[in-house]
């Protein structure tokens, strides 16, 4: 039996001790708290004592992996386990553990004791060093991301119509996205059309939907991609895709907030956030007359700017590993990174088709690479300096049509498929190049799109 | 109204932040009309706090929680009452009758009262007999049967 005198030097003992220190029971209640402990969780040691100690201490391991009680069902110390504690006011707090088993004299388990260290200082300088990296499924150490990423919040939770402008592949709808799942609307649907890869009157089908007898064909009611998105948020990319008259209805859908589908009379009114993406310079489109200047000035409210990737080479490693971390995951491989001769090839690529290339050259790695390192033979020819970039060699006489479908194709295997993509490369609209596909007899779906 | 709470065995689970399942209760004022388990598969902030919306979750009472997550929750339209410990099934009992705010009910390190954060709080049902029914913003708690406290002493 413990004296009075002796309970107290203890403590004393304790509470001089730099770390948090705490003793459990055999019904895991909290039998001492010391001073540093008091001073890291925020609890005090009378509030503390006799609790339960994950309703305490509040770990992240409390639920699926109890220091403690792993110590006590095998008897093995846990050393310096790196975890964090969620404090009172909402703080998380890394802390470092090690748990021991308690006995008494005649060496019976009474309980057990944990002591932590808080972490909180380190864990500030690694992060300063490594910067906050990622928000939603987008990843970022570049200013411009991070940037981006402390607006994202603000701009969710606002009701506002929001543009993002990017080139193809930054991840226009990731951003999109993100807005939409941390929005009020987030319980809704998230509708994304590409105004760009459909024809004017397929547009109209699909944003306004129709009534049964509109058109040949149309024998049922089609709800179109705004009634869908009612309360929700509709994401438009290709904005600037958008003919002169789509751009007249969709300017109406934005100011009035009512549509009409077609074949129909009767506006019906809808409630949705218009998330707007495209990636031209919409300035220089309204100043050459391409966009009607009210429309820009409708969706133009807060403004999301996604660089590409060649002004934010920094991120490539980030992605790279966020990559391979998810190949490995999905494809069940082991692939530990890149050798450092192929970071300097990822790093020296233009990336054309930015963040969507980078994602697609691992992916084609991942299919050549067994395991270990990703090799610079693991990855595309075409990134092996001048040999990938060699123009082929035509043969001769080949008549102008013959020509044309060759750079078709070329086009449309380089974009994976993507019509919209290689037409914009190939300076063409997208229904001239679905017509030159059919004409020419070019099967365009014969290259997978990815995304 | 749906109120969840991440359950750990019979209690509630200690951070909310990294629950695996949550018990999902639909309330109809002071009568439960069916409940159910429900697993949560992602830690990440959006796709936790989509889970619980497409759930249809209106109150989240649940034991540790942290500031970001808190709040992304409450700009969803999610009601959260934080730092709430005990056995569930008293907890939901005390949620019903008005008693969420008994000591008993609260965290250590609390002292003695629950933090409250913007959006979202009082739209849904904090109890308001125990907790003098009003939030920081002075607006009315409705409690579980979606009126407000002055509503029920009329």
């Amino acid at each position: 039996m413990k004296t009075a005198a002796e309970a107290n030097t203890h403590q004393v003992i304790l509470d001089s001790v730099a770390d948090g220190v705490f003793t459990v029971d055999l019904e895991w209640r909290i039998t001492s708290f010391n001073a540093a402990a008091e001073r890291i969780t925020g609890v005090k040691r009378a509030e503390a004592l006799g609790r339960h100690c994950c309703d305490v201490f509040r770990a992240s391991i409390c639920e699926t992996e109890c220091a403690l009680k792993g110590t006590h069902r095998t008897g093995r110390p846990v050393v310096n386990k790196a975890i964090y504690i969620v404090r009172a006011d909402g703080e998380r707090i890394p802390i470092s553990i090690s748990t021991a088993v308690l006995k008494d004299t005649q060496g019976r388990v009474i309980g057990g004791v944990e002591t932590f260290r808080d972490l909180s200082q380190v864990e500030e300088l690694r992060k300063e060093l490594e910067g906050r990296y990622t928000f939603a499924d987008l990843v970022g150490r570049s200013a411009a991301m991070q940037q981006l990423f402390e607006l994202l919040p603000q701009v969710a939770v606002s009701a506002s119509t929001a543009l993002i402008e990017g080139e193809s592949g930054t991840g226009k709808e990731l951003v999109a996205r993100a807005i939409h799942n941390l929005s009020p609307r987030s319980k809704r649907r998230f509708v994304a059309l590409n105004c760009g890869a459909l024809p004017d009157t397929l547009l109209e089908s699909e944003l306004f939907g129709y009534k049964a007898g509109a058109f040949t064909d149309a024998r049922r009611d089609k709800p179109g991609r705004l009634a869908v998105a009612d309360r929700g948020t509709l994401f438009l990319d290709e904005i600037g895709d958008v003919s002169p008259a789509m751009q007249t209805r969709l300017l109406r859908v934005l100011q009035e907030r009512v549509f009409e589908p077609l074949g129909s009379v009767e506006p019906v009114p809808v409630d949705v956030r218009i998330v707007a993406a495209t990636h031209r310079d919409l300035d220089e489109w309204v100043r050459a007359g391409k966009f009607r200047e009210d429309l820009y000035y409708r969706i133009n409210v807060v403004r999301l700017r996604l660089p590409p990737l060649r002004e934010r080479r920094e991120d490539i490693p980030l992605l790279i590993e966020r990559f391979i971390t998810r190949f490995n995951r999905v494809q069940n491989k082991d692939i530990a990174g890149v050798s450092d001769a192929a970071l300097a090839i990822l790093m020296a690529h233009a990336y054309p088709g930015n963040v969507r290339e980078l994602e697609n050259i691992i992916e084609h790695a991942f299919v050549l690479c067994r395991g270990g390192l990703i090799e610079p033979q693991h990855l595309p020819p075409a990134l092996h300096g001048a040999a990938g970039k060699a123009p082929r060699r035509l043969k001769t006489g080949l008549t102008l049509a013959e020509l044309e479908a060759i750079h078709i194709s070329d086009a449309l295997r380089r974009h994976r498929g993507n019509r919209a993509a290689a037409a914009r490369e190939l300076g063409i609209n997208a229904s001239t190049l679905f017509r030159k596909l059919k004409t020419l007899g070019i099967d365009g779906s014969s290259s997978p799109k990815v995304r | 109204m749906n109120v969840a709470i991440p359950t750990l065995d019979d209690r509630i689970s200690p951070v909310f932040d990294v629950a695996q399942t949550v018990l999902l209760v639909e309330l109809d004022g002071n009568c439960e009309l069916r409940r159910q388990t429900i697993p949560l598969h992602s830690q990440d902030i959006a796709r936790r706090v989509g889970e619980l919306s497409q759930s249809g979750v209106n109150v989240l009472i649940c034991g540790a929680i942290s500031r970001p997550l808190e709040e992304v929750l409450c700009a969803a339209g999610i009601h959260v009452i934080p730092q709430t410990c005990g056995a569930v099934e008293e907890i939901l009992r005390a949620f019903v009758a008005g008693r969420l705010n008994d000591r008993a009910f609260l965290m250590p390190g609390c002292c003695g009262r629950r933090r409250r954060r913007g959006r979202g709080a009082g739209h849904h049902g904090r109890s308001g007999r125990a907790s003098g029914g009003r939030t920081r913003g002075g607006r009315q708690h409705p409690g579980p049967d979606g009126q407000g406290q002055k509503q029920r002493e009329r």
